[in-house]
Order: C-alpha cells, then sequence, then structure tokens
C-alpha cells in the first residue's frame, strides 16, 4: 500500500456484477431496484443460514438456490420483508449445476397468440419469475466478482470477531422509484422512463430498383429477430433464442449471395431481422405499421405482394444421435403453403447425406409457437407462414430467456443445417421450376466457417465484437455482444445517427448490404457525397478505410410499440387504434432512468466499537491534560522550595 | 466507521499533545514559535533526506540492509538536527539572557529552558504524529474499517494511531533529555536518546519486513 487512495481502494472493494433493472408497463413495473434514493447497505448472509432473518440483510445465492429464493419470497412476507438485497454468484460451470432454468412465462406472450388455447405450456420449466416487481436490489456477479466477495466473506469468517461483520452496498436507485412513477404513461410523461425499441434491419437480395414501374414481383420475406431477455439486463445472449435463427439466416443470406442467376429469380427474396420482439414484438408490428404508412423506410415493398412468410426461430438445438431434426410449424392454408412445404422436402432430400430431416409439427400442437409470425396474424390472419424451429411440442431450449442461455447451448453443425435448408428452400420457392436441377440446388453451400465466426462475435467475449468480421464494418463500442434490445434515444427515424443504433444492428446492416450488394457501375467505390444521390449506400463507413460504396437496398425500420409517438422531445401514449386491434394488447414496456448503478462489499464495525474508539480518544486527552497540570503544580512546588 | 471513530483515533494520536499544547505552550507565545518552527525543521529533514534517498528507490522488499541502512541514515540525520538546535537553542539563550540583564529583568528559569525543550519535542512528535497517522485517517471517516494481516485484532487506524501516540512521546521527551543532557554535558542522557531512537525505528522495520510477525 502506497498511500491514501490505495488504501481506499483495499477497504472498499467494488464488485463487478450484472443487475436487474425496473421495467414498467401500462398496468404497473417488473423487475428490480432500490426501495429509496438512498444506498442500500446490509450485512451478508448466505440463504442457507438464512432460515430466521432478523434485520434486513443481503441475501447471498447459487444458481441453484435461485428459484427457491424467489418462490419462498412469494410465500413468506416476513422474511421478504427482511431482504434487503440480493447477491447470486456464478460458478465456474453453471451448467454442470443447473439442468434447466427458465425465468419466462410457460407460454411467452401469450396474449399475442392467435389461437384461444393460452394455458399451452410451450415453456414448461418457466417460472415466471422475471414477470414480478421486486422492491430490492438484485445483482447477478460476474466470476471475478464472486471471488473478490468469498475472499472478504471467508476473512471476515477467519476473524472471528464479534464487532465487524461485512456489509454490501447496492447502489441500484431507480429514476421512477424516486419520482414516484409506477406505470408507463405517467412514467413516459415525467420522463422519467424511455421506452424499450431499437432498430431492425431489412434487405432485398437483388436491390429493388424503386424508378423501375415494374414492382409486381411476389415477394417470399424471410425473417428472424436479434434481441432476447433475461432477468438480468446485460446479460441476456440468448444463444439458443433466438440468435441461433439469426446466424442462419445470415448464412443462408451469405450462400445465396454466391448463387448464379439471382437477377433471374421469378420471386424476390426480403430478409428481415426484427428487434423487441421479446417485449410484445416491437419490430414486426412497427415493420407492419410502416408498411401500411408506405413509409420512407419501406419504400419498394409493397404488403400486398407478400405471397409466403418463413420466420427462422431456434434452431440451434437439432442435433440428436447423428440426424439435424428440424419441424415447420405452418400456419394458414394456400397453395403458397403447399409449395413451401415441398420446397422444403426437396431442400431436405438434397441435404440427405448431411442427415437433415424436416417435418412438420405435431397437429396436437394448438398452434404456432410463440414467434413474430404471432404479429402478422394479428394483423391478417390469413397470412401464409411457417416458422422453422428445432422443437415440436415444447422448446427444446431448456434455459429460455435466461442468462444462462449462452454459446454451449447451441451447436454450429445444427445451424449449419438449418442454414443450408433455408438457403435452398428460398431459392426452391423463388425460381422457376423449369430451371431448377438439383445439381443447381447442391450448389448452394452454406459457409461452416462463417457460422463458426458468427457464433464467435456474437455469443462471446472474446472475440466478442471486436472480432474480424464485425470490426470490417463497424467501430463496435462494446466488445461483449448482449441482446437486450435496450431503448430508443431520441427521435425514431429510418435514416438514424449511428451511435444511436446498436452495434448488432449496425453490423448487421452493413453484412446484410454486403451480401445483397451490386457494385456501383461507372464510378469509383470509394465513399463520398454522391454515393447517396446516386442511389447507393455506403458500407463500412465507420472504419477507418471509410467504407465502399454499393447499390443495395438494405434499410433501418425503427422498431417500438405501436402506441407510442414521439413529438416535440417527448414520448405520449396513444389511445388504440383499430388499424391495429393487435394495438390493446400492448403492455408499452418501457425502462426507468438511472444515474449509475453499483455494487461495493466491505466490512464495518459495529456502531458500540465506534463509540469506545471516540471514548478513549476523549478519554486520553482528559487525562493527559490532568497529569500536565499535576506535573505543573508539583514542579512549581518543586521550584518554590529551592 | 463513521465521524465518531474517525474523530477518536484522531484524539488517540494528538490528544496529549493537544492538551500539553493548551495547558502549557499556549500561555507563551514564543513557546509556540519555537514549536513552529521545530516542526518546519523536522519536516524540511524528511525531504532533504528523500531528496537524497530518491535516486536509490525503490528499495527491494525483501533484504532487509537497505532499510537498516535508510533508518540510520534518517536517525543520525535527525539527531545531527537536534544538535544544530540545540546549538541554535544556546545562542539565543545568551542573547535572551543578555537583553534581561539590560532590562534587569530575570534570566531564563530552569522551566522556561524545559519548556523550550518540551516545544521543540512537541513540535516534532507532532509533525510524524500529523504526516504518518492522520493523512491516512481520512478514509476512516467512511463506513468501512480495515484490517491489515500483519494484526488483525485491531483495526489498522488503531495500530497507527497508537503508534503514532507512541512516537509523540518519544518525540517529545527525547528533546527535553536530549536538552538536559547536552546543557549538563552528561554523557548518558546525550547517547540516550539516539539509541532509543534508532531502536524505535529498526523494531519498525523489523516488523514491516517479517511477515510471520505481528505488529500487536
Amino acid at each position: 500500500m502506497e498511500s491514501v487512495p490505495d488504501l481506499h481502494n483495499s477497504m472498499y472493494k467494488v464488485l463487478d456484477g450484472y443487475p436487474c433493472v425496473r421495467l414498467l408497463n401500462l398496468s404497473g413495473e417488473i423487475g428490480c431496484s432500490n426501495p429509496g434514493r438512498e444506498k442500500v447497505l446490509a450485512p451478508i448472509i448466505r440463504f442457507k443460514n438464512a432460515n430466521e432473518l432478523s434485520q434486513s440483510s443481503a441475501i447471498l445465492l447459487s444458481m441453484g438456490e435461485f428459484q427457491n429464493f424467489f418462490k419462498r419470497i412469494s410465500n413468506d412476507s416476513t422474511f421478504a420483508r427482511n431482504v434487503g438485497g440480493v447477491l447470486v454468484e456464478s460458478g465456474a460451470e453453471p451448467q454442470n449445476m443447473l439442468k434447466e432454468f427458465s425465468p419466462a412465462r410457460k407460454f411467452p406472450q401469450a396474449e399475442f397468440s392467435p389461437y384461444r388455447s393460452t394455458n399451452y405450456k410451450w415453456n414448461p420449466i418457466g417460472s415466471g419469475i422475471m414477470w414480478n416487481a421486486y422492491n430490492f436490489p438484485v445483482f447477478l456477479l460476474s466470476e471475478s466478482g464472486t471471488l473478490t466477495l468469498q475472499e472478504e466473506v471467508v476473512r471476515n469468517e477467519k476473524s472471528k470477531k464479534s464487532y465487524t461483520s461485512v456489509v454490501a452496498e447496492f447502489d441500484l436507485v431507480m429514476q421512477t422509484m424516486k419520482a414516484g412513477t409506477h406505470d408507463s404513461e405517467s412514467c413516459l410523461k415525467e420522463e422519467t422512463c424511455l421506452p424499450l425499441g431499437g432498430y431492425s434491419v431489412w434487405s432485398s437480395l437483388r436491390p429493388i430498383n424503386i424508378s423501375s414501374s415494374d414492382h409486381s414481383k411476389p415477394i417470399i420475406l424471410t425473417m428472424a429477430s436479434m434481441d432476447s431477455a433475461s432477468f438480468f439486463r446485460d446479460k441476456s445472449l440468448g444463444a439458443e433464442s433466438p440468435i441461433s435463427g439469426l446466424i442462419a439466416l445470415m448464412a443462408a443470406v451469405d450462400a445465396l449471395s454466391h448463387v448464379d442467376g439471382l437477377d433471374k429469380l421469378s420471386k424476390q427474396l426480403v430478409f428481415l431481422v426484427s428487434t423487441g420482439e421479446a417485449w410484445g414484438y416491437l419490430g414486426s408490428r412497427r415493420f407492419l405499421l410502416e408498411l401500411d404508412l408506405q413509409s420512407d423506410a419501406v419504400r419498394g415493398l409493397n404488403s400486398s405482394l407478400f405471397e409466403m412468410v418463413v420466420e427462422v426461430g431456434s434452431v440451434g438445438k437439432g442435433f440428436n444421435q447423428g440426424i439435424q431434426n428440424f419441424y415447420a410449424h405452418s400456419t394458414g392454408v394456400s397453395s403458397a403453403l403447399n409449395k413451401t412445404l415441398d420446397a422444403l422436402k426437396r431442400a431436405q432430400d438434397s441435404l440427405k447425406s448431411d442427415n437433415v430431416t424436416i417435418s412438420s409439427a405435431s397437429a396436437s400442437n394448438p398452434g404456432i409457437p410463440p414467434s413474430s409470425l404471432m404479429a402478422f396474424l394479428k394483423k391478417n390472419s390469413l397470412t401464409s407462414g411457417i416458422v422453422l424451429e428445432d422443437f415440436d411440442t415444447v422448446f427444446s431450449n431448456k434455459f429460455y430467456h435466461s442468462h444462462l442461455d449462452e454459446l454451449s447451448n447451441v451447436n454450429s453443425s445444427s445451424i449449419v443445417a438449418a442454414a443450408s435448408l433455408i438457403a435452398r428452400t428460398l431459392y426452391t420457392l423463388a425460381s422457376d421450376t423449369k430451371d431448377l436441377s438439383s445439381s443447381s440446388l447442391t450448389a448452394i453451400k452454406v459457409n461452416v466457417s462463417l457460422v463458426e465466426e458468427l457464433m464467435g462475435c456474437l455469443l462471446r467475449c472474446d472475440p466478442g465484437l471486436s472480432c474480424e468480421l464485425v470490426k470490417k464494418y463497424i467501430s463496435p463500442t462494446d466488445t461483449c455482444p448482449s441482446h437486450y434490445v435496450g431503448v430508443i434515444i431520441d427521435e425514431p427515424t429510418s435514416t438514424p445517427y449511428p451511435p444511436y443504433v446498436g452495434d448488432v444492428s449496425r453490423f448487421l446492416w452493413n453484412f446484410l448490404a454486403d451480401r445483397t450488394s451490386i457494385p456501383r457501375e461507372n464510378t469509383s467505390p470509394v465513399c463520398s457525397e454522391d454515393c447517396s444521390s446516386k442511389g447507393g449506400v455506403c458500407i463500412g463507413a465507420e472504419t477507418d478505410g471509410k467504407g465502399v460504396c454499393v447499390v443495395s437496398t438494405t434499410r433501418y425500420v425503427p422498431a417500438y410499440s405501436t402506441r407510442l409517438k414521439f413529438e416535440s422531445g417527448t414520448w405520449t401514449v396513444l389511445p388504440p387504434n383499430s388499424s391495429e386491434p393487435i394495438g390493446i394488447l400492448d403492455p408499452i414496456w418501457t425502462e426507468s432512468n438511472w444515474n449509475v448503478i453499483g455494487l461495493r462489499v466491505y466490512t464495518i464495525q459495529s456502531a458500540a466499537y465506534d463509540r469506545l474508539v471516540l471514548l478513549g480518544g476523549i478519554s486520553i486527552t482528559i487525562l493527559a491534560y490532568l497529569a500536565i497540570l499535576i506535573t505543573k503544580s508539583i514542579i512549581t512546588k518543586a521550584m518554590k522550595q529551592d | 466507521m463513521t465521524v465518531a471513530a474517525g474523530i477518536g483515533y484522531a484524539l488517540l494520536a494528538l490528544g496529549p499533545s493537544i492538551s500539553l499544547f493548551v495547558s502549557v505552550i499556549s500561555k507563551k507565545p514564543f513557546l509556540i514559535l519555537t514549536l513552529l518552527s521545530s516542526t518546519l525543521l523536522w519536516l524540511i529533514s524528511l525531504i532533504i533526506l528523500s531528496g537524497i534517498w530518491r535516486p536509490f528507490l525503490p528499495l527491494s522488499s525483501t533484504t532487509w540492509w537497505p532499510y537498516g541502512i535508510l533508518i540510520f541514515t534518517a536517525v543520525a540525520f535527525q539527531e545531527g538536527l537536534r544538535i544544530l538546535f540545540w546549538k541554535i537553542y544556546k545562542r539565543l539563550e545568551d542573547t535572551l539572557d543578555a537583553f534581561a540583564d539590560r532590562v534587569s529583568k530575570p534570566r531564563l528559569f530552569l522551566t522556561d529552558k524545559m519548556q523550550i525543550a518540551l516545544a521543540g519535542g512537541l513540535g516534532h512528535g507532532v509533525a510524524h504524529a500529523v504526516f504518518f497517522c492522520l493523512s491516512l485517517l481520512t478514509p476512516a471517516f467512511g463506513p468501512a474499517t480495515a484490517f491489515v494481516d500483519r494484526c488483525s485484532q485491531m483495526p489498522f487506524f488503531l495500530v497507527s494511531a497508537v503508534i503514532a501516540l507512541a512516537f509523540v512521546t518519544i518525540h517529545t521527551f527525547s528533546m527535553l533529555i536530549a536538552f538536559n543532557g547536552y546543557a549538563e554535558g552528561n554523557k548518558v542522557d546525550q547517547f540516550f536518546v539516539p539509541i532509543v531512537h534508532l531502536a524505535s525505528g529498526m523494531v519498525n522495520i523489523i516488523q514491516r519486513l517479517n511477515k510471520n510477525s505481528s505488529i500487536c
């Protein structure tokens, strides 16, 4: 220890952790927050030692005790009253301890389902923990944080002093708690919260020529979503649900972009990646609304030309004993649907050597699983659509919407197989049957190393978003990827200011634009002002090379609730509109603002000891004073005698 | 540990000095001046010493003898300073006595001389306490406490306050004994002070380096 700041740092240990924050909807709130304006200070006690709590304490849990703890909170109110805060340890091998964990509901977003049986359990292990409101802070400690905390606790236990205790100081003060606004409408008015949302990206495989009059090609829309949710805001990777689908879609686009004769396709292939799907299908609903309004974001698309909607859901766990199994959950009855199912079968046959199978989902299912297609069906119940998943009757993802849905939960070969299926099915659908031969189908190959690279970029911290593929297009703000949708900053527009758009959205925009582009004729490929004026877009504009100008139809579509409107700097809630019947079901999710979020742990002395020290100091001073007086009088007496 | 404990530790280290100041030194302005100038001199000596030692830092923490030499030179320098202080004081004493003779007032009594020595020693002690204990005390006013591995029975601030108190006492009485020794030519007294000073410094080093021993 060299100086006072060193002493300060050794006394107060900052713990690295992921908080659970306050989210609000129209009828109330969910998530966690400090109960007031102050930091919460509570002595740390392990859950297994916490049978009776005598004072407000910080409970230390392991992941295995997480579900039991929250069950106890909901059942035992005297226990719940004394919970000051919660710290969750992350072990080195969580998969060994927990086989399944899902804080989501048993039928996620059931209110949006087009069928009545909302009791069906798509996610039977869902406990619904993340959908309750808690008046105490909850933090998930990172691995380094767990180690630091354990050192402190062990040191305190070893010293065996009765007057010291280890406390945790939680700083999770949420502005909506301070301002007393406990639902979306009031907090948006008071500007203590911001609505959830982001930017979806859509791209057309051959650029749509806006100026040409021929816009009558039927459109096949393939979509995936890019956002997940979890109990802890910054730790929602969503590897299996939905990022496996996103990676499959990206790999399929890449495979299709290398095919010859894309200009001769008889149908238009459009790819949409939406965000905000976990919070009321924000991306899909907004996309459909923009289509109705024929806004700039979707110029060139005519929703009446949508022939088929193919959604890529969770496809990372299809691998089972040497065979990749996928299921097509379909809706509607139409010739387009039959054609799609035939195309899927053809693609399966062409992939026989890779042991890929696709089957229709069980007829005993009430309908399609929770997916963006539900938003499309609510808009137009006659839409023909297919959701491609790796499960039949219940989710195969045992960690749906939890922070444990990470890289080890998905299999790259499953994603590659799904991507191959999608690419070949789309090619079959989009081309005329006479042009189709089995050789042209087998020529469509998915790049396996691309899939693995994407998994490393989107599902790991190392290399994370600093991987080469991402750095080729954007300068990421964060290395560790997180797929929480986030909030909309400032006004939503189709040409957003890049720092307001999330890293993954920007990467997707550039990736899709690059894959679906054709080079510009007659001009140099360097990006300059005349790139957009001549109908081109700039790829990789943030990188040092300043980008390449190409022709591509790739656009951002803002994703936010259709019942919100941004005017003159504030958000207002609109009443439900008859043109969008789904709007009345929208909870309108918002996230509270906050100042700082932090977590510290340190040792404190009991107040009695402090007072003892003060008493000691005062008494020594007084005793010294008396001693000096006595000495003075003795000396004067001795001097007088001389 | 809160404000109460912080004030407690500060009083523990400097309480007796405050009492001494209030009861003896504040009565005579000359003593206040002596106290301040001795504090200043002590600090200047430390600065000069650190200037001399700067090229040799940082010292390796595994061997003890560089620290030994450091403490030895520091103590030797300060004892030299003490003798210098004594010489200045002697000259001052002669001047004051001559002045007293001229205005027919009494000369310096023994108590006066002892008080001057006391003020000088207290100046050294207060400087040591302020710089080695009080400067570390700011975190003590916050809610947390600190324990050092080498003495885990007492909080770190308590240990440093007690050590500071000990040094204040040593410095104060050293000056008194040294001046007495120089005045009477008493060799025992003259050598007693540097030896005690050196011993306390060395003990400090031994405990800092020997990880097994406990300061407690």
